[in-house]
């Protein structure tokens, strides 16, 4: 089964949570290719430093490596500006972190980001789950209002909003979700409601570890269709990994 | 390994769930690996806490060699009230412990009958479990910031700060050596946080088992993939919730 991992950070402060490490947990998980954002500081402040260095993770490792890039949106016109050159430089979305960046996912602040992933066709994924700033409903609701872009529920709203998670998966058929951290329970209900062509497998590596997640999606009731699909086709169509 | 899970809920109708025979949920249990688990009420912790509480220790009857049964109190229903509860729970029910879900209960932990229901249950060897890691009710300090003024009581957070406040978990477990972690609920590169910075004699493994299938092999899981040592695991798993509940009289 081709496995496509959409949700992983890397971090240069702990020895644990490196490229080399996650490469081996691709290797022994049988990982095919992982969605990569920049972590720490970089999603905050150093957006510029972290778009180019996982830019040079992915020259590194082309095979193995998309990425999504950070640009903090209360940089104003410079986010932008920072958004179009890692667009222009190969990164295929927006990684957002509300709660780091400091702003809520219903904020207009965050507009100008959204066009310019309208303008190039590019996703976002959000860091969701934690109130007050990345509620599901929150990320409806910018789904709503930008129904042209398509946005990922990262780590499936875990740990709070499990009750919320479904309902706005219903709201807009432009939200997808990833599904690292949350439980088997929540996710068999989203798959229920709303099928499996917006739901896409992720590790949160370092969050959560790649082998547990995988073993977790494989005892969700899908078919071989349905599981090739979370495992990797899904996230091949949104984020257009071409291998 | 064994393994005592000190945190599962007794199926009811909350949450659109509905009751199962206690039977099916220890064979589901038992499957799973556990050789005992802390039940806790689940409609109680909604509406009529006395009459959950009485269907919690019918549930159990025939199986207290495996459930060691939680029930609870209502603040609301003023001190003197919840004590009286309390102590029915105690004496008569044959309790071992109290679990307390703010969130669910709609209680701050500033709410006069806190304190003293805390202290009370510190008298009778009750261990009190809270739900944790959500806001605005139920943060990790928040719930510190009581059990300071009631260090004779054993306090658990259920949920060791679930992902969001997991380091406030951390530190509330290190300021108050009363306080206790549950590891339901943080993901695993956070789990490993807390086993590098807690004291690992006051860990214990917990699941949210009854509220779903999968959930106890997804946390024994979760545990696991710390990669931390077996002697850690065993304490975790087993030794700790022994150690805990014993004081209150059980044995698994």
């Amino acid at each position: 089964m081709r496995i496509i991992d959409s949700a992983v950070r890397f971090s240069s402060d702990v020895a644990s949570h490196t490229v080399d490490t996650y490469r081996q947990a691709m290797a022994s998980c049988s990982i095919d290719h992982a969605v990569i954002a920049p972590g720490d500081n970089c999603v905050t402040v150093y957006n510029e430093e972290g778009n180019v260095q996982t830019a040079e993770i992915i020259k590194t490792h082309p095979d193995l490596f998309s990425g999504l890039a950070v640009a903090n949106p209360w940089y104003g016109p410079k986010a932008v500006d920072i958004l179009k050159r890692a667009f222009d430089g190969g990164l295929r979305g927006l990684y957002l972190h509300p709660l780091r960046q400091g702003f809520r996912l219903t904020e207009g602040i965050i507009d100008p980001l959204i066009d310019v992933c309208l303008a190039y066709g590019r996703a976002v994924y959000s860091h969701t789950g934690t109130p007050i700033v990345c509620e599901p409903f929150q990320l409806a609701e910018l789904a709503r209002r930008f129904p042209d872009v398509r946005f990922v529920m990262g780590h499936g709203a875990y740990p709070d909003f499990w009750y919320d998670v479904s309902s706005a998966m219903t709201q807009s058929p432009n939200l997808y979700i990833e599904t690292s951290c949350q439980v088997g329970v929540v996710l068999q209900q989203v798959l229920d409601t709303v099928g499996a062509d917006r739901v896409l497998f992720g590790s949160g590596f370092p969050r959560s570890q790649p082998g547990l997640e995988i073993d977790k999606i494989k005892r969700l009731r899908l078919n071989t269709e349905n599981l090739a699909k979370v495992a990797a086709e899904n996230a091949k169509r949104l984020w257009g990994i071409k291998r | 390994m064994k393994i005592i899970d000190t945190h599962t809920h007794l199926p009811g109708w909350t949450f659109e769930s509905k009751p199962r025979p206690i039977s099916d949920l220890r064979r589901e249990f038992e499957t799973e690996g556990l050789v005992g688990a802390w039940l806790f009420t689940t409609d109680g912790l909604i509406r009529d806490t006395a009459k959950n509480n009485d269907i919690l220790v019918e549930a159990v009857e025939g199986h207290r060699d495996f459930f060691v049964p939680f029930g609870t109190v209502n603040p609301h229903d003023g001190t003197e009230s919840a004590l009286r509860e309390l102590e029915r729970t105690k004496f008569q029910l044959g309790f071992k412990g109290i679990k307390f879900h703010p969130w669910l209960q709609a209680f701050s932990m500033t709410h006069p009958a806190i304190l003293p229901i805390l202290s009370r249950a510190g008298e009778l060897s009750m261990p009190v479990v809270f739900h944790d890691g959500t806001p605005p009710y139920s943060s990790p300090l928040q719930i510190a910031a009581v059990a300071e003024k009631v260090p004779h009581t054993t306090i658990i957070l259920g949920h060791a700060g679930l992902d969001d406040l997991y380091r406030d978990a951390i530190l509330a477990c290190k300021r108050q050596p009363n306080i206790h972690l549950c590891l339901c609920g943080p993901s695993s590169g956070y789990l490993r946080e807390i086993l590098h910075n807690c004291p690992v004699d006051r860990l214990l493994f917990g699941s949210d088992g009854g509220f779903g299938a999968d959930l106890i092999a997804w946390r024994i899981a979760t545990v696991r993939e710390t990669g931390a040592d077996p002697e850690t695991l065993q304490k975790i798993f087993y030794e700790n919730p022994l150690t805990l509940i014993s004081k209150a009289g059980v044995t698994q």
